[in-house]
Order: structure tokens, then C-alpha cells, then sequence
């Protein structure tokens, strides 16, 4: 078993990780790997923008930034983590710029913003504009940027390696397991530090917007180490996914008139939602599509969709408002919006639960924040937690470079303090080539994909937009036959080099436990909070689930929930704010 | 629809590349090409053969993973757009396509489709970045920038490194990655400073990584899935005879 050695081994090459690595490059010697080319990973797609209580367009301030926060996550926020946020993120903003990111800009030469979903002046007085942006690409800039810099601090770079377990010795973690996925060799790293950045779960869903690299591994190799994860029953969903590919087509389309319509051609959203109709909150219309797919009004001959129907609105309207939408349709579904209407599914965008952390980026293990030594993580696979149960548009982008940066600095920190390194065991690559192996010796069962699918969408259906004490109950014995399957699931390809059946199999097997957690979380949540929307408990219950779920699932399928409080630090503080940050309806 | 699909298949960088032929019943209109390329593979896996390696991740069009020649052309027939935008109603019932990598002297087949595009990197490792330093707490907006030239800047930066520039040049020339990298810093103020070091250098590792030179064709352009226009072509050979005139 050969070792290869670095001060900070960073996994996952998007915005969070890349950031980390820029801040510990300074003083350590970093690697960075990655299942992709870092370029390619996901923080990339991210269009709309990134939040900053710059004050360029009008006036704003961090405090009311986090006040959307706090009231955008429904109150499960952790305020100590969102008020960091908060008001680190001018600095931020303006060190992104320093690095080189091509903002978009007002007529004066600052840096523009606009408004954007749940942002408001003066706690909740009207819209206001603190998103700044590089036109729709801003994901794009900030990673190719952030991989400059990378560069530039000679971070070493391992793409197309996909870690498949963490090295613990003596209860710290120090160094990872990879899968060199060109050869089909297995390494083992060993580092002072180990961070996880390894991003979303959307692929658990059939619909997502996220890519196909994200199926959530970091989720599933930690559970194997005893880490619970936090609040994964909050997923969100956006309505308005393309049929079948979960593209996004922005909420801008209804906001020019644009509505939704059933097969038989109702405009159902005047039926939910009379005064709103389509243009009521995105968990609400995504509700409220499901319903009618369920009960056959769905469009379609599978009737499994729902119509987006711009066809009464100009030609000229929908060149100048939707550019974007126009060309997607086309593009992806041959269909001309001016003419038909555009074929959507609600699909499946972020996930706000994941590994739990502090504020500094630390793993924690238990209700009492223990640290798990030498072990951080950030983004999207991690929980901090700012986004609680339902995330605000433009504050992910935030998160990534703010906590990226913090765990950064923390590493730096720890490296500097610890003399010596923490030996990997001398077979810690054993348990990793057995599971190989097991796979690989397998003859006679179903294929991965299959089972694959069915796991996706018995998500879809039973886990999503639409949950009820029923549904719930059934995916939880549904998910346990899924893991019998899975122990048969056969790959064909034998061979070494770019076996991606082979992955499909290893990645299968975390999916199905990282599931179980968002359903045994569900399940036990019974009250409606965020993007938890549960049918039979429609009401949020402060007085018996204000607090954080933590789940853990072992090999066997047998889990254990467990619950942590919610920082409510600002609506604790004596100051004049206080009683802005309680928990409160969540009206807009 | 049905389709004949004429694939290269080669085992390894060193292996002899050939055609092979490939034909696939009951395909739908409405399909993705990768996806198209999906259902082969599971065919062969099924049948237990190797599938047919290829790169792709988003599947949106921004991630720059994806790419190939199809029928002679990087990306395939339609304009603006990238391998994974492409579906099966731009083809016709029976055609037959022809499927290769991108072809360079500086892209190395790595296996079947897949070709190493680490070139790339080496050239934005050679300077493609920003040094200056920061500096401690910086207020906002120290640096004003004209509104034109940051959407100038941004339209620079929209490049995502996939690489149908080069394929698409019959000198197999990395100008327009190049130059969209050396021209979107260098029309920044924060970029401004090290611009002439910066063009030199990465213009040499340009032709140390074996990429021909540009004759102005113009076909990167053409067959860009993002647009990005040859004057950044014209701004680096500017930029670059300054810094020789007048020293990096």
C-alpha cells in the first residue's frame, strides 16, 4: 500500500472547496481532489447571483440581510452561523472582485445588484437589491476564478479521483482512500486535515437540476464513521424543472404571465391559491403540480407532467422578458414557447441538510457539538446551519466562499499547531478493496441502473414535494427492500479504467443510506417547516420541532435520530433587534 | 428513429484508434444525443462488451466537459451550442454519424472519446490569473469599472474551456482560449497591471504545449457554444507586441 503525503487533502474542487484551498495554500501544502476536472464541478451552473449587503443600489445593511435569513429558513436557522454570513459577505464580495470576477456593473462603475426572491429593506418592507451578479453566468466566474487563484498558489490537483472512505486513526481523521478512476487503482492520502466539499444529493431524486457527479458520496462515507447527518428531510424543490432533464426555467417566466396549466387545460393554481394563483411560493405550486399529476390530470401520455403555457403572451414579449426560456425550449425540447406551451416537472435543486458543522467549518458529531478532530467540511454537503429549512436564492453561492474560507483559515490554524502527523492504518485501504471486490465477484442479481431508478423515483414520489404520514411509512419499508437489492446489483463491466459501473455501484450503495436519513427524518418531523411540507401536520410546531434532526444509518439499515437545538444567539441577545430574530408566521 | 453510428473506439493514448459501427433501433426524437450514447453503452455492457468512453457532467450546457466531432463538426451540426444540447431531432430517420474526438496535436486521445485536455491548464498556470494581493479589509468598491467594460470583460470570461476552438482549427490553434483568458483580465483595472507579463507568458506555454498558430479563419469563433468572438484573438496579438515593444 503506498501513501502519498500532503499537509490538507480538500475534496470536492467547487466553489467551497477551491476557496479552502486558496486560504490553506498560503501556509500549507495542499491537494485538491476531485470525481471531475475542477472546472467542471457544480458551483459553475449556479446563474442568478450572490448576496451582499453592499449598499451599491440602495440603501441595506448585514442586519436585515440576516433578518431574511433567520425568517427565510423558517426559523431553523442557526443565528450565530447566518449573522457570520451575513456580515462577511461585502468583504467577501469585494475580495471575489480583487481575485478578478467580472461583475456586472451600474452606471457609476460599482459593482450592480438586483433584487431577488425573499430579500427585503428594513425587515420585510419591500424587495430589495442586494444580489450582485456577472450576468446569468455567475457560478461560472467565480470558479474558473477561484481555480486561478488555486493555480497560482500551486495547489495540486488529483482529477478524477473519486474518495471513497476517510482514514481514522484513534479517532482522528487523517486522510482519505481513492479510487484513481482513469486506472482503477486504489490510494490511500494521508494529511493532517481532511475537508469535505463534496457537494449536493439532487441525482436521489428522478427530476434534478443538479448534474450527474452529484450523487452525494461525502454523505454516505461518513455515516460509515459514526457522523450523523443534520436536517436532511429539507430538500427544496423548484416548480418549474423542463420535462424529464430538471433544467430550470426561472420563476420569471410566471412573473410575466406566464401560467400553469393541467391536461385538460385548467389554469388549477386559480383552485389552490385564488388570489396569488401562479404566483404563490415555490414549495406551494410545486404541492400543488404534484396533486394534480396524482390524481390523472397530468399532461402527457404518461400524464406525469404539467404545461407552462406563454403561448397568450407576444412574440415580442417573450424575445425581450425570456430570452433564455425561449432558447432552452427550443434547444432542449424542441418546443417554441411563442406556439406550445413548455412541458415541466417540479425538480429537485438543493439540498439544505448535510454534514454537521460549526461555524468555523469543524465536523460535529453529537447534539453537543462535539469536534471530530481534524475533519472539516462546507457547501452543500455540509450544515452549518444557515439555510435551516428552506434556503434563500443567492445566499448558497455566499455560503460556499464565506465557510469555504473559514474552514481554510481553521485548517491553517490546526496545521500550524499539530507537530506531527496522525499515521493511516496500515490496511486502510482493506475495506475499500473488499467492497470492490464483493461487487465485482457478483453474477447473478439485477443491474444498478434498475435499481437505481426505482430509488429515484420512489424519492420523486413519496419523498418530495408531497409528504404524508402514509407515504412516508411506505418509503420507509420501500428503502429497506431497495438495500436488500442493492447487496445483488450486478456490474458487467469487469474492466479497470473508466468503469463508471463500477462507481454507479459504490454510489448507489451511500444514495440509499443518505436516503433513509432524508425519509426517517421526514418521517419524524410531524409538523411543517420550510421545504418539509407535510400534509397531515400542515402547521410548524415551534414547541416540539424547533430544533435540528440528526440521523445516522449504519450498514444494516438501522438508524438512530437524535435532535439538537437551534442558535437562536440573536433573538437571545439584549439588544433593540431581539424581537426581530423570534420565531414568528413566515408570511410574505 | 433508427441510426447507424460510426464510432472510434481505441483501448488506450498508445493504442491503434479505428472505426466501428453501431446501430441503434427504436431511438426518439425528443432524446439527447449523450443520451443516445447512454443507451449504447448499455446495450454493449449488456452484451458484454466495453462501453464507449465519453466525457460529460451537467448536461446544461455550462459545464464544458462534454465534446466531440460529430459528422466533422465540433459539438455536431447546430451552432451555439455545446455536445450534450444536441438531441436526435436534428438528425434525420437513418443517418449514419460519424463520431470522433476533438483531434489536436496538444489533445492526446486518452481512450475513445475521451481526450486530455491538460494543455489547457498548463496555460493558465503559466499566468492566466490574477497575483496582486488584496490586501487586508478592502472597502466596497475600490475599484470602479466602467459598466461596458466589465459586460466586455464578462463576455471574455463566458469561455468554458471545452475545447471546439481548437478541434475546429485546421492549425489546431488554442487563440481563442487563450485570448479570452488574456483578455478578460487584462480589461479589468485589477488585471491591468501584470497584463504584459502575463500575455508573454502565456502566449510561449501557447506554443510550448505543440498548438498551431492562428491564421485567421475565424472557424473557432463559428463554432463556439458560448460565443466568444475572435477580437479577443486581436486584443492578445495587441497586447503581446506591446510587451515586446515595450518590454513585459
Amino acid at each position: 500500500m503506498s501513501v502519498i503525503n500532503h499537509d490538507v487533502i480538500i475534496v470536492g474542487a467547487g466553489l467551497a472547496g477551491l476557496r479552502a484551498a486558496v486560504e490553506a495554500a498560503e501556509y500549507c501544502d495542499v491537494a485538491v481532489i476531485s470525481k471531475l476536472h475542477p472546472l467542471r464541478s457544480h458551483s459553475g451552473a449556479a446563474q442568478g447571483g450572490i448576496c451582499a449587503a453592499l449598499g451599491n443600489e440602495e440603501e441595506d445593511y448585514p442586519l436585515w440581510h440576516a433578518f431574511d435569513t433567520v425568517k427565510g429558513a423558517d426559523y431553523l436557522g442557526d443565528q450565530d452561523a447566518i449573522e457570520v454570513m451575513c456580515n462577511d459577505a461585502p468583504r467577501a464580495i469585494i475580495e471575489m472582485e480583487h481575485f478578478g470576477v467580472p461583475f456586472s456593473r451600474t452606471k457609476e462603475g460599482k459593482i450592480a445588484q438586483r433584487p431577488f426572491g425573499g430579500h427585503t429593506r428594513n425587515f420585510g418592507e419591500a424587495p430589495v437589491r442586494r444580489a450582485c451578479y456577472a450576468a446569468d453566468r455567475t457560478g461560472h466566474v467565480c470558479l474558473h476564478t477561484l481555480y486561478e487563484q488555486c493555480i497560482k498558489r500551486k495547489v495540486r490537483f488529483y482529477s478524477e479521483y473519486q474518495v471513497l472512505d476517510i482514514c481514522e486513526t484513534e479517532g482522528v481523521v487523517c486522510g482519505v482512500v481513492t479510487y484513481n478512476i482513469r486506472t482503477g487503482e486504489i490510494d490511500v492520502f494521508n494529511s493532517k486535515a481532511v475537508m469535505f466539499a463534496t457537494g449536493g444529493f439532487g441525482r436521489a431524486y428522478k427530476t434534478t437540476s443538479n448534474a450527474h457527479a452529484n450523487t452525494g458520496d461525502g454523505l454516505g462515507i461518513v455515516m460509515r464513521h459514526g457522523i450523523p447527518l443534520e436536517d436532511m428531510e429539507f430538500v427544496q424543490f423548484h416548480p418549474t424543472g423542463l420535462y424529464r432533464l430538471g433544467i430550470l426555467v426561472t420563476e420569471g417566466a410566471r412573473g410575466e404571465g406566464g401560467v400553469l396549466r393541467n391536461a385538460s387545460g385548467e389554469r388549477f393554481m386559480e383552485r389552490y391559491a385564488p388570489t396569488v394563483k401562479d404566483l404563490a411560493p415555490r414549495d406551494m405550486i410545486s404541492r400543488c403540480m404534484y396533486q394534480e399529476v396524482r390524481e390523472g390530470r397530468g399532461v402527457g401520455t404518461a400524464k406525469d407532467y404539467i404545461s407552462l403555457d406563454l403561448t397568450h403572451l407576444s412574440l415580442k414579449q417573450i424575445e425581450t422578458k425570456l430570452p433564455e426560456i425561449s432558447t432552452f425550449a427550443k434547444i432542449y425540447l424542441g418546443v417554441d414557447p411563442s406556439k406550445n406551451p413548455i412541458p415541466v416537472q417540479p425538480t429537485c435543486h438543493y439540498a439544505m441538510g448535510g454534514i454537521p458543522t460549526n461555524v468555523d467549518g469543524r465536523v460535529v458529531t453529537d447534539e453537543k457539538n462535539t469536534v471530530k478532530i481534524g475533519f472539516w467540511a462546507a457547501g452543500e454537503c455540509a450544515c452549518v446551519s444557515v439555510h435551516g429549512a428552506n434556503r434563500l436564492g443567492t445566499n448558497s453561492l455566499l455560503d460556499l466562499i464565506v465557510f469555504g474560507r473559514r474552514a481554510g483559515k481553521d485548517i491553517v490554524q490546526f496545521v500550524r499547531e499539530t507537530k506531527g502527523k496522525m499515521p493511516v492504518q496500515k490496511d486502510a485501504d482493506k475495506k475499500v478493496r473488499e467492497k470492490i471486490n464483493n461487487i465485482l465477484s457478483r453474477t447473478k442479481g439485477e443491474s444498478v441502473g434498475k435499481i437505481r431508478a426505482d430509488l429515484q423515483q420512489m424519492m420523486m414520489d413519496k419523498v418530495s414535494v408531497f409528504r404524508t404520514e402514509e407515504l412516508l411509512a411506505s418509503a420507509c419499508r420501500d428503502i429497506k427492500s431497495l438495500r436488500e437489492r442493492a447487496k445483488n446489483a450486478v456490474v458487467q463491466d469487469k474492466g479497470k479504467e473508466f468503469n463508471t459501473d463500477l462507481l454507479d455501484a459504490i454510489e448507489l450503495e451511500f444514495m440509499i443510506d443518505y436516503s433513509q436519513t432524508i425519509i426517517e427524518g421526514a418521517y419524524h418531523r410531524k409538523e411543517s417547516r420550510g421545504a418539509h411540507a407535510h400534509e397531515d401536520y400542515p402547521k410548524r410546531d415551534d414547541a416540539n420541532f424547533m430544533k435540528h434532526t440528526l440521523c445516522l444509518v449504519d450498514e444494516g439499515g438501522h438508524s438512530e435520530i437524535k435532535y439538537k437545538p437551534v442558535n437562536m444567539a440573536l433573538a437571545e441577545r439584549n439588544w433593540e433587534y431581539r424581537e426581530k430574530f423570534v420565531a414568528k408566521e413566515r408570511k410574505y | 428513429m433508427k441510426l447507424r453510428l460510426k464510432i472510434w473506439r481505441q483501448d488506450s493514448a498508445t493504442a491503434q484508434g479505428m472505426f466501428k459501427t453501431y446501430t441503434l433501433d427504436n431511438l426518439e426524437k425528443g432524446m439527447s444525443f449523450l443520451e443516445m450514447l447512454d443507451v449504447l453503452n448499455q446495450q454493449l455492457v449488456t452484451k458484454g462488451e466495453r462501453p464507449v468512453v465519453f466525457d460529460h457532467d451537467c448536461r446544461e450546457g455550462i459545464c464544458g466537459t462534454c465534446g466531440m466531432m460529430i459528422n466533422g463538426r465540433a459539438h455536431g451540426p447546430i451552432g451555439g451550442i455545446t455536445t450534450c444540447q444536441l438531441h436526435l431531432r436534428s438528425f434525420n430517420d437513418g443517418d449514419e454519424l460519424t463520431i470522433e474526438p476533438f483531434r489536436a496535436k496538444a489533445f492526446p486521445v486518452i481512450k475513445d472519446l475521451k481526450i486530455d485536455r491538460s494543455a489547457f491548464d498548463r496555460i493558465i498556470a503559466s499566468g492566466g490569473y490574477i497575483s496582486a494581493s488584496t490586501g487586508s479589509a478592502p472597502e466596497a468598491n475600490s475599484i470602479l469599472i466602467p459598466h461596458d467594460v466589465a459586460e466586455s470583460a464578462f463576455d471574455s470570461a463566458a469561455c468554458i474551456g471545452c475545447g471546439a476552438c481548437v478541434a475546429t482549427c485546421k492549425n489546431g490553434s488554442a487563440a481563442l482560449f487563450t485570448s479570452a483568458k488574456i483578455s478578460h483580465l487584462a480589461k479589468l483595472p485589477q488585471g491591468r497591471a501584470e497584463a504584459r507579463a502575463r500575455v508573454v507568458k502565456m502566449v510561449e506555454q501557447m506554443d510550448k504545449e505543440g498548438f498551431g498558430h492562428c491564421t485567421n479563419t475565424e472557424a473557432c469563433e463559428a463554432e463556439c457554444p458560448m460565443g466568444v468572438s475572435v477580437l479577443n484573438i486581436a486584443q492578445m496579438n495587441w497586447e503581446y507586441n506591446k510587451a515586446l515593444l515595450l518590454g513585459a
